[in-house]
């Protein structure tokens, strides 16, 4: 370790002797609050390198691209541009150097053709009048030139997304770009695409672009970059020259964390079966089989995108099932709506609270009592008591912070938030209750009260399935765990006998 | 998203909803003033009373408008329902129908046509501007395809002569307004699927994920806001005495003005019965109050347009502090 970490440190030397590098940064620090997103960070990038960055999710890799394009602006610490310090407090002032980015999610106009958007905001203009035929011929110049089989005058919507990331990514090429930022560049990308994307990256590097190069698939890492750097729980953990590391040490360091005892867990004696699914695919998962017990916690390990929510969102009758059966306490049942699956007795606290979880401009109480208006009206109308005391209460059991029942959603705290998004199913006398990142920004202190909380539902008699993508949160607390990847459940786990590292290899499939 | 820096500016707003209707009731009190101050015949009863029976079919509509915005939609086609339904009326009375007959008939018009819009909406994904545009137009083509471009007559006394009438020193047609404002405020605000309209409003994903049947709300709304319309439609054809598929132009975006000036939020979410009635009674006073100041009435119109700017301005102004 030492030994490597000295070749690191020679190698970093040798590189930053050769030139000034293009970008450093020195003592760089994200705090949200009391959330430390990105703890100060030395880290410097030399001309021409490319230079990947790993971590877990949430390891504050975005944190570190929105800061390097300037998205947001840094709390502390000094970022120098060829050796002068900068502000990079505007996305404006990061395109101007040269600074830009190419997303996982396309971020162009889908309604303009192709050369229209290489072009946009940089038209080719005569006399007031737009060169639409001059810009596609260039267009589709510099398309052929990068060997990118592309028409450049079809509409940007009708080519697939990995297309539209190639003509993201051509469209940075051709503005004088010094500093690219790609982030899991290869998410949707086929293999045939995502070779042309390595191709540019490569003509980029020789042109003395910096790239940089974000993404969960090491044996990209392995393949494209010179050094890899490592994020942790928002800590820079180390930079290696990457022929001089292999995955076992990278996957060490990306989880290598000290932890926080805050995971609470209880053990109960597995109880009646509750739910069963056997082969089920459907939209964005296939051929998944698992089943949940009273008192367990099944637990959902894997990647963003690897279809876990897109399971449990079957579950809950959100998606139709394409194949294999659910059974429900033993019998099979076809959950054709969230208000069956509710009927039976399962409960969803979904991934996203301003999408899919909250009425972010309601009141409090509102939101916590939106699952049963039905059980507590009486005829037809909701009583004001009724409403009135189940919002107190849930508020006083929960701790939630708010000013009272009718303080806006919107005013909470995230974890407070959060609070709401559970506790508005806990009333609702649910048998299964499905948590879908339950802990996605959210504090410590509040992490801690909501694992607590799963204990005494677990201690009432019910199940629960776990999503998460914070490995140690389903490690700690599941019974069983499930690695999910590409759609499919690939492993299962007992509790605690496998370990992070095996854990995380499968996730990412090396 | 730090916790101690939130809660300390967390802030009530659930009362702010009365504030805001209060401000409303005084500004319609403050113009009053004037105009009875620098207005023989303002404050006379007869100009009061008309006044009620101007603003009241406006209110009506108002009210069936705002539930449909609370869900994040419009309503486009409330006027020519009125005037749909004015053809209808008129005739079923000319056929010899009872005026219970008439009532029942129209109204059930009124139904169809919203559980049409919910259809479109609900199963075909039109979005909700599309749909009730093609039944404005298509509504209004109905009308005087079926009486041939031609005026209805209504001769029939008890139907007309309620609208002129009053009962307890109000307007039968102001009673009306109370009449569908209670039932609509107990419904909007203490029913369930009055809350409902809400929970779709402010996030249909969260309220389907909490077990809110979303297709059945919207229906729900649009076929509110065409059954007021349809009512409405029978209060007009009792006032002016005649069925033509033409009349009420315009009253939709009357509608919408009132509700928004009653402090609806067109982004969804936000929105009360009281407020939209006040709106409605609001504009009627302007226009009330600028024929009797002899202003020229294309002025009104100029006036209208920039008390809505004024007043939304300021609710959200309001909002964003909040």
């Amino acid at each position: 370790m030492i030994e490597t970490n000295l070749h690191g440190q020679m190698a970093e030397a040798a590189v930053a002797a050769a030139s000034v590098p293009i970008l450093e940064l020195r003592g760089l620090e994200k705090r949200y609050g009391a959330t430390h997103a990105l703890k100060p960070a030395d880290l410097s990038f030399a001309r021409g390198e490319i230079h990947a960055i790993v971590g877990e999710n949430g390891a504050g890799k975005s944190t570190l691209i929105k800061l390097l394009t300037g998205v947001i602006t840094r709390t502390s610490g000094e970022v120098f541009w060829e050796g002068q310090p900068v502000g990079l407090a505007t996305p404006h002032e990061a395109i101007e150097f040269g600074i830009n980015a190419v997303h996982q999610e396309v971020v162009l106009c889908r309604h303009l053709t192709v050369a229209a958007n290489m072009f946009l905001g940089d038209e080719d203009v005569n006399f007031g009048l737009l060169r639409k035929g001059e810009m596609t011929r260039r267009a589709q110049a510099i398309l052929d030139d990068l060997g990118f089989q592309l028409p450049a005058h079809v509409l940007l919507g009708d080519l697939t997304i990995g297309q539209q990331q190639l003509i993201a990514t051509a469209r940075a090429a051709i503005r004088g770009t010094r500093f690219l930022i790609f982030d899991e560049p290869t998410a949707y990308l086929t293999r045939t695409e995502a070779a042309q994307l390595f191709a540019l990256i490569g003509r980029l590097k020789e042109r003395g672009v910096t790239i940089v190069y974000i993404s969960h698939r090491l044996e990209e890492v392995f393949e494209l970059s010179d050094r890899v750097s490592i994020l942790r729980d928002g800590t820079l953990v180390g930079t290696r020259v990457t022929s001089e590391t292999n995955e076992t040490e990278l996957i060490s360091l990306m989880i290598n964390r000290s932890l926080e005892q805050i995971y609470h867990k209880e053990f109960f004696q597995a109880g009646e079966m509750l739910l069963e699914a056997k082969n089920l695919s459907g939209p964005g998962f296939h051929d998944v089989s698992l089943s949940v017990r009273a008192g367990q916690i099944v637990g959902l390990y894997g990647l963003i995108g690897a279809g876990r929510s897109e399971f449990v969102m079957s579950l809950f009758g959100r998606q139709r099932k394409t194949g294999g059966s659910i059974f429900w306490q033993g019998k099979e049942v076809d959950i054709r709506s969230e208000r069956q699956a509710m009927d039976l007795g399962i409960a969803l606290a979904p991934e996203s609270r301003r999408d899919q979880g909250l009425c972010i401009n309601l009141p409090v109480g509102f939101n916590l009592n939106l699952p049963i208006f039905s059980h507590i009206t009486m005829a037809g109308l909701v009583p004001f008591s009724a409403d009135r005391q189940r919002a107190d209460r849930q508020i006083a059991d929960l701790q939630v912070k708010t000013s009272g029942r009718g303080a806006l959603v919107s005013s909470l705290s995230g974890g407070n938030q959060q609070k709401i998004v559970i506790g508005k199913w806990l009333n609702h006398g649910a048998r299964l209750f499905i948590f879908d990142e339950p802990t996605v920004g959210v504090d410590v202190g509040t992490k801690a009260e909501i694992y607590r909380l799963l204990a005494r539902l677990l201690a009432e008699g019910a199940g629960i399935i776990l999503i998460s993508s914070y490995l140690p949160e389903v490690y700690e607390l599941a019974d069983e765990l499930h690695v999910f990847r590409r759609g499919e459940d690939i492993a299962r786990h007992a509790y605690h006998t496998a370990s992070h590292e095996e854990i995380l290899s499968e996730a990412i499939g090396v | 998203m730090s916790t101690d820096t939130k809660t300390a500016t967390v802030v009530r707003k659930s009362n702010a909803n009365w504030l805001f209707g209060l401000t409303l009731i005084g500004l319609l009190l403050a113009m009053c003033i004037v105009l009875s101050l620098t207005t023989k015949s303002f404050l006379t009863e007869a100009n009061i009373m008309n006044l009620m029976r101007q603003g009241s079919m406006i209110a009506i509509l108002a009210v069936g408008e705002t539930f449909v915005i609370i869900t994040t939609g419009i309503d486009l086609s409330v006027g020519a329902v009125v005037g749909f339904c004015t053809v209808i009326a008129a005739w079923l009375l000319t056929h010899d129908f009872s005026i219970t007959t008439t009532i029942i008939v129209t109204l059930a018009v009124g139904v169809a046509i919203g559980m049409f819009h919910g259809f479109g909406i609900v199963q075909m994904g039109l979005p909700p501007f599309i749909i009730t545009l093609a039944t404005l137009t298509s509504l209004r083509g109905i009308g005087l395809l079926v009486t041939n471009g031609a005026t209805i007559n209504i001769v029939n006394d008890t139907f007309t002569e309620f609208s002129r009438n009053d009962f307890v020193g109000l307007p039968n047609l102001f009673w009306m307004v109370i009449l569908v404002g209670i039932p609509a405020y107990i419904f909007l605000h203490h029913s369930r699927y009055g809350r409902y309209i809400f929970a779709v409003g402010s996030n249909m994903e969260a309220a389907r994920l909490s077990g809110v049947n979303v297709k059945l709300t919207v229906y729900l709304a649009y076929t509110l806001s065409s059954t007021c319309a349809a009512f409405v439609g029978l209060l007009l054809a009792a006032r002016i005495g005649v069925g033509n598929a033409m009349q009420a132009d315009g009253w939709e975006l009357q509608a919408i003005a009132s509700s928004v000036i009653g402090g609806t939020s067109l982004f969804g979410a936000i929105g009360s019965v009281h407020g939209p009635l006040i709106g409605a009674f609001i504009l009627a006073t302007i226009n009330n109050g600028a024929n009797l100041l002899n202003v020229n009435s294309f002025w009104q119109r100029i006036i209208t347009g920039l008390l809505i700017i004024l007043i939304v301005y300021f609710d959200q102004l309001r909002r964003r502090r909040g």
